[in-house]
């Protein structure tokens, strides 16, 4: 029954996705009132569907379901295989993804109404619920990473939706790097797992921990484990593109950077929290890391006064607790933190535009606004400081400068030939110059 | 230096009147963008709009060719368009030696497709012996055509040179800084600086920040430093010194600077001239200021790329930049016109090369203006010759007079056009009419359940009473009253704390699987979730019975009986109610729902601010119903009968329906008529949704008016939708008169209507009152809905989807950017970019009279922003406002379709027109 279900989870949004794909490069696109009812009926289909898988699950808990298929890749001696699990934390993940996703439809056929870009809209959301799934249910590295990509990709061009317009894409450009920037640890960690387990199943690593050889090396997996999870995320040091993010519709920001993409940071460090376990100093550094973010966006976002940016800075401080839960071991926890939080954000981005009436309408904002943000903190400060502290959050703190300059620094090497081979290219086309003066 | 001083204060005024003019969202009013502009000809105050807003001031021209296919313009008004443009821009007839006329000149080049200094054009094959004739015009000159200018500004070398871009420089700064300053309480801290002025703000942040920020920003800090001591003005000055840019050239620079970002400057502008716009507190901010600060930027970005690329910048200031035109595209151009307007090659024989250059280079200024500007009148004078056709073939059936038992008073607003057609029709025994929706009760208005001051008026007067609706029961008021500020303080904890750090993970656990179920609610179902909530909040405390309080009490609080009675007395007189009382008069308001909306505020009532109407009409009936009032009144020559009685009333214009107030204490003896008409309006209402249904593309509901009133209150439930409902879109006639003028007229909802009957009005007071309340009004509306129809992304703020609330003043697309001016596109897209034609029925005379008394009058009608048509009553002529004088009009007479019901013709799916004879049995 589980099997069944899970293969239906899977399959559907793939073949509902080819299928607008197949429509869409054939030119039969179909009309707006029938893709908006037909993906509004898929959705609520997957919703039930995940919606029994997750009772099964429940049910079954905390036993999980390792499910084999057939070999993926095959070269040479080395083999990929179809490995997937079908546990709580997947099956969670996939009800929220699908619920989620089915709301933001809903939505989205009034909102989009008449848009041209409508039907790409659907097709990337679609797409994203397939590669949720992918990512929910993924046993081994390198299959979590096509879903991975899948929700990476899907996010980028949705960023991009206004690909007309220079600052979307500047955006776009920006989310685009940091994400392969962490997806290098994926392929790093898929890679190292590959090395000492002949496979890159992740449910295997705890097992060769005690025995292996190899114990102190294993540490780097978790490493790049950790390090992937950053981006998608919007953990320090990769925080700042997520605020600039906001560029697509609502609705798009909302699933991805209220629920769906921004959680799976913390789901992929609680995939490996068995493994993680073995190393108390790797738990101290995702402790670390969701702390010091989620001080640092909390006083980032104080300053902010748009809708969506103060809001992609709530997200990253509430991500940033969800990391020290997991870090104090809390995993159940979290993942109802991470639920929770994904509905609370949604809704608020789905709403952010009635921000103006529930302020006119609100009885007590003329009389003062300032009574209700009191905060205790700036109690502690004296004015000047106060003022420093809020000019640098303002501007965030200059992560960006502080990133180029780290980046600038990693990459004198480069620069340095880039100079050499500047003044050489100088030398060698005035040379040019005076040979055809001579003719 | 006291001349100088005021040099400088004359250049900042004059870029204040240049500056867009919009209000923050919640206080949202109709405005035409190019408000100070109005003292110009419409056309010249467009091109010179364009040049400053970098936008386009008509619609494309495929746009008009479109509807030339389509037959919405046909070539005989291409030719009355012509006949119109000629009289007033004549001075352009370049090719008549030739043996062209000016018209066949201008129709020719409406229809051409000319393109002057373009490579891509290349002369036909078969062409060879003309382009021959073309080249040897000019093969041999050494002249060529050349236009050039001084540009002041190095942004643009460096964006056209360099492909820098300024704006993703700046922005980060900027724009943060300005939102954070002037923020009115969306973000959680407050800016420390608010009380500081803006040019303090910048000074500190700019100094803080300068070891961790980008190169140019040190210089910026550095820039700083040596002018912090100075006023903003001596900033100005002393950076404009140090970059040698003459006084003269000042102000293109500094409009074309502010023009970059324009939303912000405007409302930099805005909040310092009127600082009472804010939504709770005005901040210390002044334009100069922002100016300075922008200056600074801009010239140390000027300063940092001139560095980096090594180049002496006194060079690109003041630079000239010289397009040239030469001698291959000289003879192009020449090809071009012998071809489009089809001359015989000899005329290329007599012509000079000095006559040669002259051609072009006026065809190459005709064709960017001339030709769109030919097309837009062509296309309006469609529309006027329609509606006027139909208008006055109407005007010619006698109208049928019955005694009315109801009589409803209605907004002039152009959506309440169908809604008074279907009452009418329904029951030809109840008769509306048309006043300003504030029902000329200037007043500060605070509801129950919120006690902020609103004006209730139009945005020109200043409200001078204050007026309060009280509960009857005054426990259950003070009950009412907690519970509404509980529910306020949860609101604002809540949106606060949810955003915060360790509340935030609190409110999280909790209101994270609570909100679940409203978010499901909401966008599932949500006309089930919007009444239950409702339901919810009524069991928990119910809203008390309410009364308005008008009377006079201390300070600015009410009015006098005195006052009432003028009120009540100039309204009644205005729309001609009073010889004749029915027994039951309605004040209809009116307003509008809708959910997740920045843009509410442009729903409403024009006339109440943006606000619903409701505060005033209850105030109205009161007084009116009031015995002293009316003994008050009679002395002013307005006898009101014993048997009159007024009700209030409220239409809301999305979800169609209509509410009473106040009529529990209607005589027994009026009950009957009042539950008649109760009962047709009702019935209207679903009509009149049906009627607006066919506009929506996504109603399913074009089959019944039962379901189109479901639909219609489902949209304006809708969390997702971005149109409750379409506004004043199309509108594009304000009809000025009696009833009798457009009753049992399908005017397909494009008309304001205005009450006024000449015949009580002999000295013309009526008229000036009745023009200066609504005119204006509606020239604003019209031209709001233009501009943000023919360019929306430079008029208009986009489309809503990307759109972003900041510092709870407007919104901007996306993450960060400028603030945005104007309409959404989903609200102007099916919006007919059409002048305003008023028609006025009233003498001459008194027209003239009104129209020279009032500044804006005069603009409007003398700068054309406004066709101006009067019927007059005595002679039953009627005559048009031309070029610069009166005319008779004579008008061609289409045949106008006739139904026997507005449902006939709304079912007819063949009919296309805007305007059809209703005749009823």
């Amino acid at each position: 029954m589980i099997e069944n279900l899970f293969i239906a989870a899977i399959i559907s949004p793939f073949i509902w996705s080819m299928l607008l794909g197949i429509s869409f490069l054939t030119h039969l696109k179909p009309s707006e009132r029938f893709l908006s009812s037909s993906v509004n009926y898929f959705s609520l289909y997957m919703s039930v569907i995940t919606l029994m898988l997750f009772v099964l699950v429940w049910h079954l808990s905390p036993s999980s379901t390792l499910l084999d298929y057939k070999d993926w890749i095959v070269v040479g001696e080395y083999q990929f295989k179809l490995r997937f699990i079908v546990d709580l934390l997947g099956a969670t993940y996939a009800l929220m993804s699908a619920t989620l996703i089915s709301t933001i439809f809903r939505f989205s056929s009034n909102y989009l109404h008449k848009e041209e870009g409508y039907f790409r809209f659907v097709f990337l959301l679609s797409i994203l619920l397939f590669g949720l799934m992918v990512v929910s249910f993924a046993r081994s590295l390198d299959l979590l990473f096509v879903g991975w990509e899948l929700v990476g990709t899907t996010s980028v061009l949705l960023i991009s939706y206004f690909y007309f317009q220079v600052q979307p894409v500047r955006h776009a450009v920006k989310a685009i790097i940091s994400y392969r920037l962490c997806d290098m640890g994926i392929l790093a960690a898929s890679a190292w797992t590959h090395h000492y387990l002949h496979s890159t199943d992740f449910t295997e690593l705890p097992k060769i921990l005690g025995h292996s050889h190899s114990g102190n090396a294993l540490i780097f997996i978790g490493l790049f484990v950790i390090w992937a999870s950053l981006a998608k995320g919007g953990q320090l040091p990769m925080s700042s593109w997520l605020p600039t993010a906001m560029e697509g519709p609502t609705p798009s920001s909302a699933i991805f950077y209220g629920a769906l993409s921004v959680h799976l940071g913390p789901f992929l460090i609680m995939r490996f929290y068995d493994y993680l376990e073995h190393f108390p100093a790797l738990l101290w550094l995702v402790g670390a890391i969701g702390f010091v973010t989620a001080i640092y966006a909390s006083l980032v976002g104080r300053t902010r006064s748009d809708a969506k940016t103060m809001l992609a800075y709530a997200t990253i401080s509430q991500v940033g607790l969800i990391y020290v839960e997991i870090a104090h071991g809390l995993t159940n926890f979290a993942l109802f933190h991470i639920f929770t939080h994904a509905s609370l954000r949604t809704f608020q981005f789905l709403r952010s535009a009635s921000l103006i009436s529930d302020f006119t309408d609100n009885p007590l904002v003329q009389q003062n606004v300032s009574i209700n943000k009191r905060l205790s903190l700036e109690k502690f400060f004296s004015s000047n400081t106060k003022k420093k502290i809020f000019v640098h959050a303002l501007h965030g703190f200059h992560l960006d400068f502080f990133t180029m300059k780290f980046l600038q620094f990693i990459c004198w090497p480069i620069q340095i030939y880039m100079k050499m081979e500047d003044s050489w290219m100088e030398w060698d086309s005035q040379f040019v110059r005076k040979i055809f003066r001579k003719r | 230096m006291t001349t100088a001083q005021s040099n400088f204060d004359k250049l900042i005024e004059k870029i204040r009147t240049r500056l867009p003019i919009q209000n923050p969202l919640h206080s949202f009013v109709h405005n035409n963008i190019l408000l100070m502009f109005e003292n110009k000809d419409f056309h010249e105050a467009l091109d010179e709009a364009g040049v400053l807003y970098r936008a386009r001031t008509y619609w494309p021209i495929e746009k008009y060719t479109e509807r030339y296919a389509d037959g919405k313009i046909t070539d005989d008004d291409i030719s009355l368009a012509i006949d119109h443009y000629l009289g007033r821009y004549s001075e352009i007839a370049v090719l008549e030696k030739f043996g062209i006329s000016a018209k066949e000149f201008y129709k020719s080049l409406m229809f051409s497709d000319l393109a002057f200094n373009n490579d891509e054009v290349q002369p036909k094959i078969n062409d060879t012996h003309l382009w021959d004739s073309c080249r040897g015009k000019t093969e041999n000159q050494s002249l060529v055509l050349t236009r050039s200018s001084v540009k002041w500004r190095a942004k643009e070398y460096w964006e056209k040179y360099h492909r820098e871009n300024y704006a993703v420089s700046m922005q980060p700064l900027v724009f943060r800084l300005i939102s954070s300053y002037l923020d009115q309480g969306q973000s959680f801290w407050s800016n420390p600086f608010v009380n500081k002025g803006f040019w303090r703000f910048f000074c500190f942040d700019t100094l803080a920040i300068q070891n961790v920020s980008s190169p140019w920003q040190k210089i910026l800090a550095d820039k700083v430093t040596t002018y912090e001591s100075f006023t903003p003005e001596e900033v100005i000055k002393a950076e404009f010194a140090k970059m040698k840019i003459p006084e003269e050239a000042w102000e293109d620079f500094l409009l074309s600077m502010l023009f970059d970002f324009k939303g912000w400057a405007g409302m930099v502008n805005k909040l310092e001239l009127e600082p009472w716009q804010a939504m709770v507190k005005s901040p210390e901010i002044k334009l100069v200021e922002y100016i300075a600060a922008l200056l600074l930027v801009e010239s140390s970005l000027d300063t940092f790329h001139a560095s980096a690329n090594s180049l002496d910048l006194t060079l690109i200031y003041g630079r000239k930049e010289t397009v040239e035109m030469k001698s291959f595209q000289l003879s192009l151009s020449l090809y071009q016109i012998t071809k489009y307007f089809k001359l015989d090659q000899k005329w290329l024989i007599d012509l000079t090369f000095e006559e040669a250059l002259r051609v072009v280079d006026q065809m190459d200024g005709l064709e960017n203006t001339h030709r769109i500007r030919l097309w837009h009148e062509a296309y309006e004078h469609h529309f006027y010759r329609e509606a006027l056709s139909a208008i006055i073939q109407h005007s010619e059936i006698p109208q049928k007079k019955e005694k009315p038992y109801a009589q409803v008073l209605f907004c002039i607003d152009d959506r309440e056009e169908s809604i008074r057609r279907h009452i009418e029709e329904m029951d030809s025994r109840i008769q509306t009419f048309g006043v300003v929706g504030f029902f000329g009760i200037d007043m500060k208005f605070a509801s129950l359940k919120n006690q902020r001051l609103i004006s209730q008026c139009p945005p020109v007067i200043n409200p001078g009473h204050i007026v309060r609706e009280v509960s009857r029961d005054q426990q259950k008021g003070q009950v009412f009253d907690k519970f509404n500020n509980l529910l306020g303080t949860s609101g604002l904890s809540l949106y606060y704390h949810s955003r915060t750090l360790f509340r935030g993970f609190f409110s999280t656990l909790l209101l994270g699987v609570l909100s679940l179920v409203p978010m499901f609610l909401q966008v599932f179902f949500p006309h089930q979730s919007k009444s239950f909530k409702k339901g919810l909040k009524n069991f928990l405390s119910p809203e008390p019975k309410t009364e308005i309080n008008i009377e006079k009490g201390s300070g600015d609080q009410g009015y006098s009986k005195e006052e009432m009675s003028k009120i009540v007395q100039a309204i009644l007189n205005m729309c001609g109610l009073s010889p004749s009382f029915a027994p039951v008069v309605v004040m209809m308001g009116h307003g509008a729902t809708s959910t997740n909306n920045p843009f509410k505020q442009a729903y409403g009532c024009g006339a109440c601010g943006g606000n619903a109407g409701v505060p005033n009409s209850r105030a109205f009936a009161k007084m009116a119903n009031d015995p002293e009032v009316r003994s008050e009144v009679k002395k002013l020559g307005i006898e009101i009968p014993d048997s009159t009685v007024f009700v209030s009333g409220f239409h809301d214009t999305t979800i169609d329906e209509v509410n009473f107030f106040d009529h529990e204490n209607l005589p027994d003896s009026h009950r009957e008529s009042f539950e008649l008409l109760r009962k047709n309006i009702n019935k209207a209402c679903k009509l009149n949704a049906f009627e607006r249904c066919q506009r929506f593309s996504s109603s399913k509901a074009k089959s019944s008016p039962e379901e189109a009133l479901k639909h219609v209150r489902e949209r304006a439930e809708d969390l997702a939708q971005p149109r409750p409902e379409y506004g004043h879109c199309t509108t594009a006639l304000s009809v000025l008169g009696r009833r009798d003028m457009t009753k049992s007229l399908f005017l397909n909802r494009r008309s304001f209507l205005i009450s006024y009957d000449w015949e009580i009005d002999p000295e013309g007071i009526i008229l000036f009152q009745a023009v200066i309340g609504a005119i204006p009004v509606c020239v604003n509306i019209n031209m709001d809905y233009y501009f943000s129809c023919v360019d929306n992304d430079n008029f208009g703020c986009g489309s809503k989807l990307p759109l972003n609330l900041t510092s709870l003043i407007g919104v901007m697309t996306g993450s960060q950017g400028d603030l945005r001016i104007g309409l959404a596109r989903q609200m102007v897209e099916i919006h007919e970019p059409i002048r305003n034609m008023t028609i006025i029925e009233a003498p001459l005379e008194r027209v003239k009279k009104t129209f020279d008394s009032h500044p804006r009058l005069r603009n409007i009608l003398y700068n054309h922003w406004s066709r101006l048509v009067v019927r007059d009553p005595q002679t039953l002529q009627w005559f048009i406002y031309g070029q610069n004088t009166w005319v008779p009009f004579e008008a061609d007479r289409y045949t106008v379709k006739h139904f026997h019901s507005s449902m006939d013709l709304i079912n007819d799916t063949h009919t296309q027109e805007d305007f059809a004879e209703i005749d009823h049995d």
